[in-house]
């Protein structure tokens, strides 16, 4: 007891010096996410001049040229708003289709034992080995896409919510009970919350992998998005413009996955937390 | 006011039956406070389980004032080990107190009293707004003292709650808990291994064999005004027995490795 009331007596002195803590913490790791950006693209720069054929992997500076019309006109911005709409259909309806299933999952036993086998099979399904049938089912419009992404979104969503579930303490269950609750108040106030940091887990990893799904999807089976400049810049061996809706991926799906990151720092901080003290 | 008489418990698994307790029968007054003291591997929190109503019996049977325990119930509340996974970590302090109430269907016009009133019988009330993973061991402890308490039970039923506390918090945490027990006449059943705690905190201590087929082997009675020094003679002399009675136990869990 002594220690905590010491601590407690110089508050200030100790969140200013965190302060600067933090403040010296986050210089540093932007200033060095940024040298080591602008070091992989001056290695590529100076690779493709001299080492590769310019035409096959066309410099930074040359992708950049490349790049500056392409987003003047629109075309990337509203290829990537396509793609982004898409992954975000299928994800939202994917996360919550395997929410919804993952906790009922989690709670029922019989349940469980009845899907479980079903969905030990189906998940080494990808995304990408659905998009043939997906093309007959769906056509190439947008349905066969928001599928492809739920397809892929759903599983991992699903196992990561009932292991979640699963995993809920007991502890927290029991003494829930014996203070009154029943058994819908313990599934809706201690269960599912306590699932949470598992369920967000699952939801971010989906994200990932929508992105990764959306663009196969969108070469064989579409005629917009990015994956569609992918592929219509393949044939027309446009390697500049391959690199430009490359880069786009990538920063698409970095973007995406820090708001995500933010939404839950803002909203379900007090949930998350909640993961050391399991 | 409890009854527990001649309870047998068998654990039914795939690898075969494990006979955990046999032939327990224990009566608790109101507003006694009870220890029941054994090894682990005895049954202790079995027993406990059992009592709390979380796990049936295979023979026997507990009452609580007349009626069968066949369920967990209101005026029997649990305080687990644990005190991080029984609290709500994503709750505040006074929002964990808040969520007892609100399940227990108390009316809301009561809860700033009941809140104010626990929360500072287990001095918390300036630790309101913090969430319980910003507090230390003792006082999540605390806290779940103070959630059980609101909720008005006759009885409490605490797991090794002190076990995983430092020695100077644990002795602390025994002060505070025979005020709470004295200002609340609450009944009180205590599991702990710590010989030394159940003669500090206990009317009467049940010690208890080692398993299968645990069973109370004595029930002593400890006529010692509170609060207790453990150093007077008359404790020591009462740990002796007790380690005595304990010994064999001890030396048969070694003896049988497999036993957890």
């Amino acid at each position: 007891m002594a220690n905590i009331q010491q601590s407690e007596a110089s508050p200030g002195a100790r969140t200013e010096r965190m302060r600067f803590m933090l403040a010296w913490e986050t210089w540093r790791s932007a200033s060095l996410a940024f040298a080591s950006i602008a070091i992989a693209l001056l290695l590529w720069q100076f690779l493709s001049s001299v080492l590769f054929n310019p035409f096959l992997v066309p410099p930074p500076l040359e992708v950049f040229r490349t790049a500056i019309p392409m987003l003047v006109s629109g075309e990337i911005l509203s290829d990537s708003a396509i793609s982004l709409t898409r992954v975000f259909v299928g994800f939202v309806s994917g996360s919550a289709a395997g929410v919804l299933l993952g906790v009922l999952l989690g709670r029922i036993r019989m349940l469980h034992d009845l899907f479980d086998p079903i969905f030990e099979l189906l998940r080494y399904l990808s995304p990408t080995a659905m998009i043939p049938i997906a093309v007959i089912w769906f056509g190439i419009g947008e349905m066969s896409k928001y599928f492809l992404i739920f397809w892929g979104t759903f599983f991992i969503v699903l196992i990561n919510t009932t292991a979640g579930v699963w995993r809920a303490p007991l502890a927290r269950q029991l003494a829930a009970e014996c203070l009154g609750a029943n058994r819908l108040q313990i599934f809706a106030l201690i269960v599912v919350p306590s699932a949470l940091p598992y369920i967000v887990t699952g939801m971010r990893v989906a994200m990932a992998s929508s992105f990764m799904s959306i663009i196969p999807a969108e070469i064989l089976a579409a005629d917009s998005g990015i994956g569609y400049l992918l592929q219509k810049s393949s044939m027309l061996l446009q390697t500049n413009r391959i690199f430009v809706a490359l880069l786009t991926i990538c920063v698409l799906g970095f973007l995406v996955d820090r708001l995500f990151r933010l939404f839950v720092e803002k909203v379900l901080a007090r949930y998350m937390s909640a993961v050391s003290q399991i | 006011m409890l009854s527990v008489s001649s309870v047998r418990k068998i654990f039914e698994s795939p690898r075969g039956a494990y006979h955990a307790l046999e032939g327990v029968s224990l009566d608790i007054a109101e507003g006694e406070f009870v220890c029941l003291l054994g090894p682990s591997g005895c049954g202790k929190s079995t027993l406990l389980n059992i009592i709390a109503g979380f796990v049936p019996v295979s023979g026997g049977q507990v009452t609580f004032e007349n009626q069968p325990v066949s369920r967990a119930d209101r005026e029997r509340v649990m305080l687990f080990q644990d005190a991080s996974s029984a609290l709500l970590p994503w709750l505040s302090v006074e929002e964990n107190i808040r969520f007892a109430l609100r399940v227990r269907k108390i009316p809301k016009t009561r809860w700033r009293d009941t809140i104010d009133k626990y929360l500072q019988m287990v001095s918390l009330d300036t630790h309101r707004g913090k969430s319980p993973s910003e507090l230390s061991g003792g006082m999540r402890q605390r806290l779940q003292i103070a959630r059980a308490l609101a909720v008005e039970p006759k009885m409490l039923l605490m797991d090794e709650p002190f076990a995983a506390l430092d020695a100077l918090t644990r002795r602390h945490m025994h002060t505070v808990l025979l005020d709470i027990w004295q200002r609340t006449k609450k009944t009180i059943v205590f599991v702990t291994h710590d010989i030394a705690e159940a003669i500090s905190l206990a009317d009467r201590i049940a010690v208890m064999s080692t398993g299968p087929q645990s069973t109370i082997t004595s029930l002593i009675e400890v006529n010692m005004t509170r609060p207790r020094d453990l150093t007077d003679p008359a404790a020591g002399q009462l740990f002796k027995k007790i380690e005595q009675l304990l010994a064999p136990e001890l030396l048969r869990l070694v003896e049988l490795p497999g036993v957890h």
